[in-house]
């Protein structure tokens, strides 16, 4: 036997150990990634916490500022609902209204809490926890919209 | 007195059912990219705030990108990442269009109306004019509709290997409804 095919038979099974290793490794990380879930949002920290109103009066005064500070977190807002609006059967949308401006928050829920917002009227006292989504100005409304997904009753 | 009031009251009221501006801002517009290869490309938005206007027969919708909401977290960061949807330069999907035969549609008698809608979708800061087919039901004076339609993802300048790769569809399907007030 030469010299040279010893030293590849040598290299040969840790190669084929190697390959299957990153193999194992790619398919590990994509089903992780795969089956990969966003938390109950009523198990997760608020980064911030704040009255319906003032939040609305912050994006108004300046929505660059308050979009950095805002948006991808979870924040729990208090106030009382302005109204309810149901995209589908299953669920409502809850709004915060600032009356003066026309400029709104609007909760979508989480699916395991699609009917917590299905038990409010309008004019209760809230504090809902949601994934803020920043906010767009409406051309069609003339007014500042705040969106929050992945939202829950805070209890 | 009374009979001004009366007289204002009635203004009032018949002015909100038969109102030409119809408009709601829980319209839901979902998009399904999924292929074989990936289930995972789909997310919905139920706060898409939208308008008809029922005698010109035009109609708006805007949609937060950012407020798409995936299962799962990974695909929706990528989704508004700066190589997708760049949500933080471009924060919304607009569509500007018309009821292109409104003369089908009596917004004042309940029923069900097949028509057909045209104007520009914007996504990405790119405009393009579709056509898409839409069903209008009027019931006591509420007006819904829903649309399904797609479009092709180059055409809005959006490219990359999942698409190539066969992982995201080259045309996802949209569906989108709203029930306006």
């Amino acid at each position: 036997m030469s010299n040279t095919t010893a030293k590849r038979k040598r290299w040969k099974k840790p190669l084929i150990i190697g390959g299957f290793l990153v193999v194992i490794g790619v398919a590990v990380a994509y089903w992780f990634v795969a089956t990969e879930k966003f938390a109950d949002t009523s198990n997760r920290k608020a980064a911030h916490t704040v009255n319906a109103i003032d939040l609305i009066k912050e994006f108004i005064a300046n929505d660059s500022l308050a979009n950095k500070k805002y948006t991808g977190k979870i924040i729990t807002v208090n106030g009382t609902v302005s109204e309810l609006e149901a995209p589908d059967s299953t669920t409502v949308n809850v709004k915060f209204v600032d009356t003066t401006t026309g400029s709104f928050l609007n909760f979508q829920f989480q699916e395991q809490h699609l009917a917590e917002g299905k038990g409010l009227k309008v004019g209760d006292s809230v504090s809902i926890k949601g994934s803020c989504s920043g906010s767009i100005y409406s051309d069609i409304l003339g007014t500042t919209s705040i969106s929050f997904q992945r939202a829950a009753l805070n209890k | 007195m009374k009979k001004l009031f009366l007289f204002l009251s009635f203004i009032a009221i018949t002015g909100g059912i038969f109102a030409q501006k119809k408009t709601t801002t829980a319209a839901t517009v979902a998009f399904d990219a999924s292929t074989s290869v990936d289930a995972l490309p789909k997310a919905e938005n139920k706060t898409a705030i939208a308008v008809i206007d029922t005698k010109t027969g035009v109609v708006q919708f805007e949609a937060s990108v950012k407020n798409f909401a995936f299962s799962n977290p990974t695909i929706q960061n990528h989704f508004n990442g700066e190589k997708w949807m760049n949500s933080d330069m471009h924060p919304k999907f607009t569509f500007k269009g018309a009821v292109t035969d409104l003369t089908k549609v009596n917004f004042e008698k309940n029923g069900t109306y097949t028509i057909s809608v045209t104007g520009e979708l914007t996504i990405k800061g790119v405009s393009k004019t579709i056509t898409a087919p839409a069903t209008v039901s009027v019931n006591g004076g509420m007006v819904s509709a829903t649309s399904e339609f797609s479009f092709k993802l180059a055409d809005f300048g959006i490219t990359g290997v999942p698409i190539d790769a066969g992982k995201v569809a080259k045309e996802p399907k949209v569906t989108v409804s709203a029930e306006f007030k």
